[in-house]
């Protein structure tokens, strides 16, 4: 289980991440909501260890694969760049078949569109093996075809492996379909906390409610 | 005009003394230019790459230091090599081994200088994702300068071209010595003083052609480490 207990991060006076107590179970998938600079990439990073927090302490269970909202493409091909993180050569074909890029298999990554390489940076992390999954906005840069192939894939490596998978998102497509809990942040705090059909049923705070009207579901 | 065909007479047949000069030319550039990118290349990887208190002054440090003036790099050299220098014992006042060492101070802080910023902002892609992937700071360190090796490259040629324009330091602790110490720059410089402006002309395209040469060879090589 993640316990987060009185997380805050401060750049200089502005507090962008302010989350009091929160608790997730292993092997739940949680998805983080929330306008630009509401903290949920912060709140990643920070479990991630890419950032330090400026206040307040969290437990992780065990190893972690963190996939940035940047995606990048290494110099090679496809394939090198998923058998970089330590992948066999099957595994690697696997997810690209999986995300619909086998037949770019052997094309250099640099030459991907943004959707092609988001999958394939996804196709790098799923690779490996964790107890914790963070992806910061996996699917911002798919198109429709593209994000259901990224939301299958989450889910299929969830099941697999019953590791916990936090993911940011502005898409209700993946906030809805691929998690079993919705935390809606706003200017770095919680403003709703439940399941996805909860949240969207009774959001909780006025914010919250005008933010999920925004959606368009 | 007259410059050129003196040039074209130097190089066809090869003058002897003008060989010797281009090959300490040569020599000393690329010792220098071997040595500086051996310590600066690592410590700009780590000044890039790692949070560390008083990074901040270091960096305004080595900004400084890479517009140190070559003749006060001379200087500092020069008064630690001469008899009753700190270094004078190793007796190598106007000698090319001096004259690198000179040229290490000047093209050092320009090489650390260079890689910490290509590591700080190029590279950050590279490491977060590395670091997602959970890689090692050893793995993420190698994939750095696997990623960037072309803008690396430039790094070391921008070193060499520094290296072989210089004239300032290496006359100072070089002395210009013929058949010694004499360096295109410094032959250039003498030609000059001496009122034998197309003949120093001469050489100065002389040394642009060499430059020339190293340059398109390094463009080839970082073309082909680019379509790799």
């Amino acid at each position: 289980m993640i316990e987060i207990n009185n997380l805050k991060k401060r750049y200089g006076e502005r507090t962008v991440l302010d989350i009091p107590s929160l608790s997730i179970n292993d092997g739940e998938t949680l998805a983080l909501a929330g306008a630009n600079g509401s903290g949920k990439t912060t709140l990643l990073k920070i479990l991630g260890g890419t950032v330090k927090a400026s206040e307040g302490s969290f437990s992780i269970p065990g190893s972690i694969l963190y996939m940035p909202q940047n995606s990048y493409a290494f110099r090679g091909d496809l394939i090198r760049n998923i058998l970089i993180s330590g992948a066999d050569r099957s595994k690697a074909f696997e997810l690209l078949e999986k995300l619909e890029l086998s037949h770019l298999a052997d094309k250099k990554a640099k030459s991907l569109s943004g959707g092609e390489l988001q999958r394939l940076s996804l196709c790098r992390v799923l690779s490996g093996k964790c107890d914790l999954l963070l992806l910061d906005e996996p699917t911002s840069a798919c198109d429709a075809n593209g994000a259901e192939l990224v939301i299958k894939a989450i889910k299929d490596y969830q099941k697999s492996c019953g590791c916990t998978v936090i993911m940011s998102t502005h898409s209700p497509l993946l906030a809805l379909n691929a998690s079993d809990r919705l935390i809606i942040l706003n200017s770095g705090k919680i403003e709703a906390d439940g399941s996805p059909e909860e949240t969207l049923a009774n959001p909780g705070t006025q914010w919250a409610k005008s933010f999920i009207a925004g959606w368009k579901i | 005009m007259e410059s050129f065909r003196q040039a074209f007479e130097l190089l066809f047949p090869p003058d002897r003394e003008l060989l010797q000069i281009i090959g300490v030319t040569l020599r000393m550039s690329f010792f220098s230019t071997l040595i500086s990118c051996l310590i600066g290349l690592p410590l700009g990887a780590l000044i890039g790459s790692k949070s560390f208190r008083g990074k901040s002054f270091i960096k305004k440090l080595i900004h400084t230091l890479m517009g140190l003036p070559p003749v006060v790099a001379g200087l500092i050299v020069y008064s630690l090599f001469t008899h009753y220098g700190l270094l004078g014992k190793l007796n190598m006042l106007f000698t090319v081994r001096v004259m690198v060492v000179a040229q290490v101070m000047l093209i050092t802080p320009v090489v650390i200088g260079l890689t910490s910023s290509f590591i700080e902002s190029a590279s950050k892609p590279v490491i977060e994702t590395a670091r997602g992937l959970g890689f090692s700071g050893l793995k993420t360190a190698r994939l750095c300068i696997g990623e960037g090796r072309s803008s690396l490259f430039s790094v070391v040629l921008n070193a060499f071209g520094r290296s072989i324009a210089e004239v300032g330091a290496v006359s100072i602790v070089g002395g210009n010595i013929q058949w010694k110490t004499r360096v295109m720059t410094t032959a250039i410089m003498l030609e000059t003083n001496k009122g034998k402006f197309s003949f120093a002309l001469a050489l100065g395209i002389i040394l642009l052609i060499i430059a020339f040469i190293v340059n398109a060879l390094a463009s080839f090589i970082v073309k082909e480490v680019k379509d790799d």
